[in-house]
C-alpha cells in the first residue's frame, strides 16, 4: 500500500480495521511525508516519532488480539503546539515556552489519545495564537503549500498548512479572532471553530479566553465532524462549556433545503474575485432550492475595534503569568532582583506580543476602561442580537472567510492594522460565541478562496449540512503539489 | 498622548522591558492601534448591557476535595525539592 498519506482520516479509520494495512506502516508513511514536505512548508515543529510509532503498535496489536478500538483508530493527528500535550514540548512557538514540557494532557488531546488517534506532532503557529500569518512564529513562518511565496495564514499556520500537504489527514487549531478559518481557507482546507463552551479550553494556552475556542481541520467535511465527536462535549475541567453531553451526535446528510442568509457587508468588502465566488456559491444553493436572500448586519463596522480591544485585553492578562518561574526556558534567578528579573525575561516575548501586551494594557487601565473595554463588550451585545435575530430567519448565513486572497511574506507584517483587517470575515463569530466553518470554494491566480458558513449557538449540525452540500456539488482542489 | 512617556509607563505597568530601538520603532504602531480602536467611540451604547459570553446556568461541581495525579512540578527548571526557586524580592 503507497501514498496512505493522501488517504482521508474516514478512510484511513476503514482500511486499518478492515486489515488492508496496519497502522504501523501507515505512520511510517506519514513520518516519511513529513520528512519529505515539511522543509518545504514548515508546518509540523516538532514530530514524535517514538510515541506516534509506539501508539500506531499499540493499535495493531489490539486490533490482533481483537480488543475494542476507539473510533479514530490508526489516524494521525497533529495538534497546534499552543495545545498541552503531556511529555511533549509545548512552546506556542514563542521564546517564552522554548522548553516547555507539559506535565499533563489537554482535555481534547486526552480525548484523541482515548479514541485510538495517533498524535504525531506539534504544529507551528503564530507566537501565543497572535496573527493572522504565522509570520510571528520563532520556529519561522509556514509557507503555503500551494505557492511557496506566500503565507498560511494563521494563527494556525501549521494546522492547515500540514493537512493540505498531506503531513496528517487532520489537526486541531485554535480560533480566537479567524485562527482556524483563516489558514484553512488560505489552503483550500475545511476548518471549524466551534461554538464557544463547546470544546473544551482546558490545556489550551490561553490568549483571550472569551473569544477562543479549538476546532478540527481536515480536508473533507466528514473528518472534520469525525474528530468534532471526539473533541466536544461536557468536561469537568472547564466550566465554560455548556453542553451536558459527552459525544454529540453528528448526521452526515446533504439533503437540507436550507433558509440562507448572504452578508451584504461582508461579501461587498472583499476582493472583486472573491465576492464573485461567493456570490457564485448563494446561486448554487438557490439552484438546489435553498431560500437565499442578502441580509444586512448593522454592527459589523465596529467588529474588528471591539474585537481588537477585548482580545488584547486579555491578552495582557493572560500573558502576565510567563516570569520564567513555574514554566519556561532555562534561566537562573540567582542574583536577580525580582522587578529586573520578571522585566528581562519577559524580554523574550516577540514584537506582535509586546505590541498586545501594551495595547491591551492601556484599554484596560483605569481612565480608558470605559471607553473601549466596556464600549466593546457592549458591541458584543449588539452583535450578539442582530446575529440571534438573523437566526430566526436563517439556518445559516454565508460570506467570504477572508477578505483577500493569500499574500506574499513580508506584505502586512510591518503595518499592524493592514494585518488585524483581514480579520473582518471572522472575527463576529467570535465576539458573539457562534459556530462557523470554512470549505474550499474555488481559486484565483492559484490561490485558495473560502466561503464561510455561520449559525447559531450549538448549531454546528446546520453548518454541516450546508457544507456537505457545497461540497458534494463543487469539486475543488485540496491537493497542492509538492 | 505623549506617546513615548506613556509607552514607558504601560511597559513597567506590565513588566515588559523594551530597548530604544523597540520604542521607536513600536510608536508609531502603537499609536495607530490605539487610533484605529478609537472608532469604538462613533457609537453611543449608553443603555446597553456588556456582555462578555452568557451561560444558561452555571453548574459547580460538590465542593469535594479531589485529589490530582499530576505532578504539576515535574518538569520545573528551577527547583529545590518541593519549593520553586524564584528571584530575590526586594
Amino acid at each position: 500500500m503507497s501514498k496512505l498519506y493522501e488517504r482521508s482520516a474516514n478512510e484511513i479509520n476503514a482500511g486499518i480495521r478492515g486489515g488492508e494495512f496496519t497502522a504501523e506502516e501507515y505512520i511510517h508513511q506519514i513520518l516519511e511525508r513529513i520528512d519529505k514536505v515539511n522543509p518545504k512548508v514548515n508546518a509540523v515543529i516538532c514530530t514524535d516519532r517514538k510515541g506516534a510509532l509506539e501508539k500506531a503498535r499499540l493499535v495493531d496489536k489490539k486490533i490482533r488480539e481483537d480488543e475494542k478500538i476507539g473510533p479514530l483508530a490508526g489516524i494521525a493527528v497533529g495538534i497546534k503546539d499552543n495545545i498541552c500535550t503531556r511529555d511533549l514540548k509545548t512552546t506556542c512557538a514563542s521564546k517564552m515556552l522554548q522548553e516547555y514540557i507539559p506535565p499533563y494532557d489537554a482535555t481534547v488531546v486526552r480525548r484523541l489519545k482515548d479514541d485510538d488517534a495517533i498524535i504525531i506532532g506539534k504544529l507551528n503557529l503564530d507566537e501565543f495564537a497572535m496573527g493572522s500569518s504565522t509570520e510571528f512564529s520563532s520556529f519561522g513562518p509556514t509557507i503555503n503549500p500551494w505557492n511557496t511565496d506566500y503565507v498560511a495564514g494563521g494563527s494556525s499556520g501549521g494546522s492547515a498548512a500540514s493537512v493540505a500537504a498531506s503531513e496528517c489527514p487532520v489537526s486541531l487549531g485554535s480560533d480566537t479572532g479567524g485562527s482556524i478559518r483563516c489558514p484553512a481557507s488560505f489552503c483550500s482546507v475545511v476548518g471549524l471553530k466551534p461554538t464557544y463552551g463547546h470544546v473544551s479550553r482546558f490545556g489550551l494556552i490561553p490568549y483571550a479566553n472569551s473569544l477562543e475556542q479549538i476546532g478540527p481541520i481536515g480536508k473533507t467535511v466528514s473528518d472534520v465532524v469525525m474528530i468534532m465527536k471526539t473533541i466536544a462535549g461536557a468536561d469537568d475541567k472547564d466550566q465554560t462549556v455548556q453542553v451536558t453531553y459527552r459525544t454529540p451526535d453528528y448526521t452526515l446528510s446533504s439533503n437540507e433545503k436550507m433558509r440562507i442568509g448572504l452578508v451584504r457587508e461582508l461579501t461587498e468588502g472583499a476582493e472583486p474575485e472573491i465576492s464573485k465566488q461567493i456570490y457564485s456559491a448563494m446561486d448554487l444553493f438557490t439552484n438546489l432550492d435553498c431560500k437565499c436572500e442578502e441580509v444586512s448586519m448593522d454592527y459589523v463596522e465596529y467588529a474588528l475595534s471591539s474585537y481588537y480591544t477585548i482580545a488584547l485585553a486579555e491578552a495582557s492578562s493572560n500573558l502576565s503569568r510567563y516570569d520564567n518561574i513555574r514554566y519556561g526556558f532555562n534561566f537562573a534567578p540567582d542574583g536577580y532582583e525580582w522587578n529586573a528579573y520578571f522585566a528581562k525575561i519577559r524580554s523574550n516575548f516577540g514584537d506582535e506580543v509586546k505590541r498586545r501586551i501594551i495595547v491591551g494594557t492601556y484599554v484596560l487601565s483605569s481612565a480608558y476602561y470605559g471607553k473601549y473595554y466596556l464600549k466593546a463588550q457592549k458591541i458584543r451585545t449588539m452583535l450578539k442580537q442582530e446575529l440571534r435575530s438573523l437566526f430566526k430567519k436563517y439556518d445559516i448565513l454565508i460570506a467570504p472567510t477572508m477578505p483577500i486572497l493569500p499574500f506574499k511574506f513580508g506584505e502586512k507584517i510591518d503595518d499592524p492594522i493592514k494585518m488585524f483587517m483581514i480579520d473582518i470575515d471572522t472575527v463576529i463569530a467570535n465576539l458573539a460565541g457562534v459556530p462557523a466553518i470554512t470549505v474550499p470554494a474555488g481559486f484565483s491566480n492559484d490561490l485558495p478562496i473560502g466561503l464561510q458558513m455561520i449559525a447559531g449557538e450549538f448549531q454546528e449540525q446546520k453548518l454541516f449540512n450546508a457544507a456537505l452540500l457545497f461540497e458534494s456539488k463543487t469539486n475543488i482542489d485540496r491537493n497542492p503539489e509538492l | 498622548m505623549d506617546s513615548r512617556e506613556t509607552i514607558k509607563y504601560l511597559c513597567s505597568l506590565s513588566k515588559l522591558e523594551i530597548t530604544e530601538e523597540e520604542l521607536v520603532k513600536y510608536e508609531l504602531q502603537i499609536e495607530g492601534i490605539i487610533k484605529y480602536l478609537d472608532k469604538l467611540d462613533s457609537i453611543t451604547l449608553s443603555d446597553i448591557e456588556p456582555i462578555s459570553q452568557e451561560r444558561n446556568s452555571y453548574q459547580l461541581r460538590e465542593d469535594n476535595a479531589k485529589s490530582s495525579r499530576t505532578d504539576l512540578l515535574e518538569y520545573t527548571i528551577n527547583k529545590e525539592g518541593r519549593f520553586i526557586k524564584g528571584a530575590r524580592i526586594t
